[in-house]
């Protein structure tokens, strides 16, 4: 589903230029749950945006389902993230005076989607999450745990084939970051690919493979069993 | 993205944040109703000129001493200081005996201080003959008589005075009639008072006009021997063109001008008046709209300013928008929508203001000053320059931010704090 091969990512501002990816390479089959970990400044963030369509590599190259992003123009860029992809942000990224359903919402209004149909895929997205009895409560007014939900309701109701979040238990405490994780593991179970950005092992250890990033090249990439994991944040 | 989901969204956030809204469509509000309140005031004032013109009737001509102007606007001769003593009681005997014509009038005029015992005031007094009364639809007093052509041939000093020169004069207890006034020394019994007020053709205060016998203006108030005007009646049966060609051709014998080019007076029908006084008051309106579309300059800056505050601020949610899938022109129009449909309410809430405060004067001006005549107006196409220019000036202050928007990187703004 997912090939990147040499990827590379090169920033100059004024004059100095920083190499954040140095030459990745590796493979993402559809349905697998990944975590992709690494101290500050490993570029495990610009990899994520690379991998999701927000900026693209300066060298190397991704395929993303047989298609190479170089060859794709803006807008087709945006029509992939709308139809195949889901984002989670650490900081929610919720319109906070809207409803949470006009924050679910949000994406269909890019999509194709008959408005008609829209409000099914809505509640149904909402359900998901377990937040149905706050439909039409405004974002501002949830706890955080709530507002990431909302965020993966958000993410979901394009029916995406991956999910990408960024640091999603980052704002949590760790009882909400738990119930996050669980949702994402569900969705996982459900047959989404998942690729989840964290510094936090915990986090990291719901995945059934951990790719580490070290100074914009890949340290280790390995599979390991999510159940160890719960426990711990138990 | 459908444009109805563009539109809920756009009128989300500008509701989200009313106070701000109101007060950036205040300057659109502002400029629309200047320019709607000028636009109509402009018409009221054409439509009130024209009418007076219209008024004396399409069938008189008007004739003035000096070169004509070829259609263009100059001022006449006699306003300009120059004494010109073409037009002679020859000219007026000529035209008389023109079949096409009805009637032909000479006019002098001047201005005097109108004294009765210790009441006086600054008049404009006219000399004519006793056809002036019909000729200028004032035949109709409201007490006494008008002169007759006995008291021009004898030189009689009689005087017919307007109705609000009356009041000043005599007060409301006392009848002019038969009262003796004095101009420029000169005593003049009253011998009656016109029956209307208000500004006659050429702005000539009827309510404060004298007029006396042309003979006593000619020889004792003004010591001349020709004319200051000749207004003739065409007879209703020729065209009015032709008549004028036929005055042309009278005159010119009479003043011994073989080059046409070298006319010593000025022919204007109706309709040359018309012509030329609703190209003036057409200039006129469009200077004063021209000023008041300032105001509206300075309320579209106003709504770039904030919309320009707004996609900072807002920078987030684009970056959240760009990141589900909005596009560059997604979000283009997103916030040209929003800026548009501010100075498009702002413009509809203008064009009502605007409405209002015309139809308020309106009410104001004919309750307190009901001789001025004025007309209400509210010309339909100031409300469609209005919504028009709104509508542009949304897009045209709105494009600039609108398009800051579209283009911001999405991972920035994403990462905006």
């Amino acid at each position: 589903m997912i090939e990147v091969h040499d990827l590379q990512k090169e920033y100059s501002e004024e004059g100095t230029s920083t190499r954040a990816l140095r030459g990745v390479t590796f493979t993402i089959d559809r349905g697998e749950f990944i975590s992709v970990m690494g101290p500050s400044g490993s570029g495990k963030s610009t990899l994520l945006q690379i991998l999701s369509f927000l900026d693209r590599p300066t060298g190397g190259s991704y395929t993303f389902q047989g298609k190479s992003i170089d060859n794709m123009t803006d807008q087709e860029l945006a029509h992939v993230r709308n139809s195949d992809m889901g984002f989670v942000f650490q900081s929610f990224n919720l319109l906070s005076r809207l409803t949470v359903y006009d924050n679910v919402e949000v994406p269909l209004l890019y999509s194709d989607t008959p408005p008609s149909e829209r409000r099914t895929l809505v509640e149904e997205a909402v359900r998901a999450v377990g937040l149905e009895e706050k439909l039409h409560t405004e974002a501002g007014k949830l706890s955080g745990g709530q507002k990431q939900r909302v965020a993966i309701a958000r993410a979901l109701v394009t029916d995406p084939n991956v999910i990408f979040a960024d640091e999603p238990t980052g704002n949590l405490d760790s009882e909400s970051g738990l119930q996050i994780m669980e949702i994402l593991e569900s969705l996982h179970d459900k047959g989404r690919t998942v690729i989840v950005v964290t510094h936090e092992t915990q986090t990291a250890e719901f995945a059934n493979r951990i790719i580490r990033m070290k100074d914009g090249v890949v340290e280790s990439d390995r599979g390991i069993t999510a159940h160890r994991v719960r426990s711990n944040l138990k | 993205m459908l444009l109805r989901d563009a539109f809920k969204t756009a009128t989300r956030s500008l509701t989200q944040g009313k106070m701000r809204s109101v007060l950036t469509m205040l300057g659109i509000v502002i400029g629309i109703a200047s320019v709607i309140i000028l636009m109509s005031i402009g018409q009221s004032a054409q439509d009130l000129i024209l009418g007076q013109v219209q008024s004396i009737g399409s069938n008189l001509i008007i004739i003035t001493p000096g070169a004509p102007s070829n259609g263009r606007f100059s001022a006449p001769a006699s306003a300009q200081g120059i004494v010109i003593t073409s037009l002679q009681q020859r000219d007026v005997d000529a035209l008389s005996r023109e079949p096409s014509i009805d009637l032909a009038v000479p006019e002098v005029r001047g201005q005097a201080e109108a004294v009765y015992g210790n009441n006086n005031a600054t008049v404009g007094y006219t000399g004519s003959t006793a056809d002036f009364f019909t000729i200028s639809n004032l035949a109709k007093v409201s007490s006494g008589q008008t002169f007759t052509k006995s008291d021009v041939d004898s030189a009689n000093h009689v005087a017919v005075i307007g109705p609000d020169l009356a009041k000043t004069l005599f007060g409301p207890n006392i009848n002019p009639i038969n009262k003796t006034i004095r101009l420029k020394n000169i005593s003049f019994r009253v011998i009656g008072v016109l029956g209307k007020a208000g500004t006659g053709a050429f702005g000539v205060d009827i309510g404060n006009l004298v007029v006396v016998p042309i003979s006593v203006a000619q020889k004792q108030l003004l010591g001349i021997t020709y004319f200051n005007v000749i207004i003739t009646q065409a007879d209703a049966n020729y065209d009015v063109n032709f008549v004028k060609s036929r005055i042309k051709f009278a005159l010119r014998q009479n003043h011994g001008i073989t080059d046409p080019n070298k006319d010593d007076f000025n022919i204007q029908t109706q309709a040359d008046i018309l012509s030329i006084l609703g190209t003036i008051t057409s200039i006129l309106t469009l200077f004063l709209a021209a000023i008041a579309s300032i105001s509206l300059v300075v309320g579209g800056i106003g709504i770039m300013n904030i919309m320009l505050v707004s996609v900072t601020e807002r920078t987030r949610e684009i970056g959240l928008r760009k990141a589900v899938g909005a596009t560059d022109n997604d979000i283009l129009q997103q916030f040209l929508i929003e800026s548009v449909l501010l100075t498009f309410v702002g413009g509809v809430i203008g064009i009502l203001l605007g409405a209002g405060i015309v139809g308020l004067a309106y009410v104001v001006i004919t309750t307190f000053f009901s001789s001025v005549g004025w007309v209400f107006a509210f010309p339909i196409s100031a409300v469609i320059l209005g919504l028009a220019v709104s509508g542009v000036a949304g897009i045209a202050f709105g494009i600039y931010p609108a398009r800051k928007a579209g283009k911001k990187n999405p991972i920035d703004a994403l990462r905006y704090e």
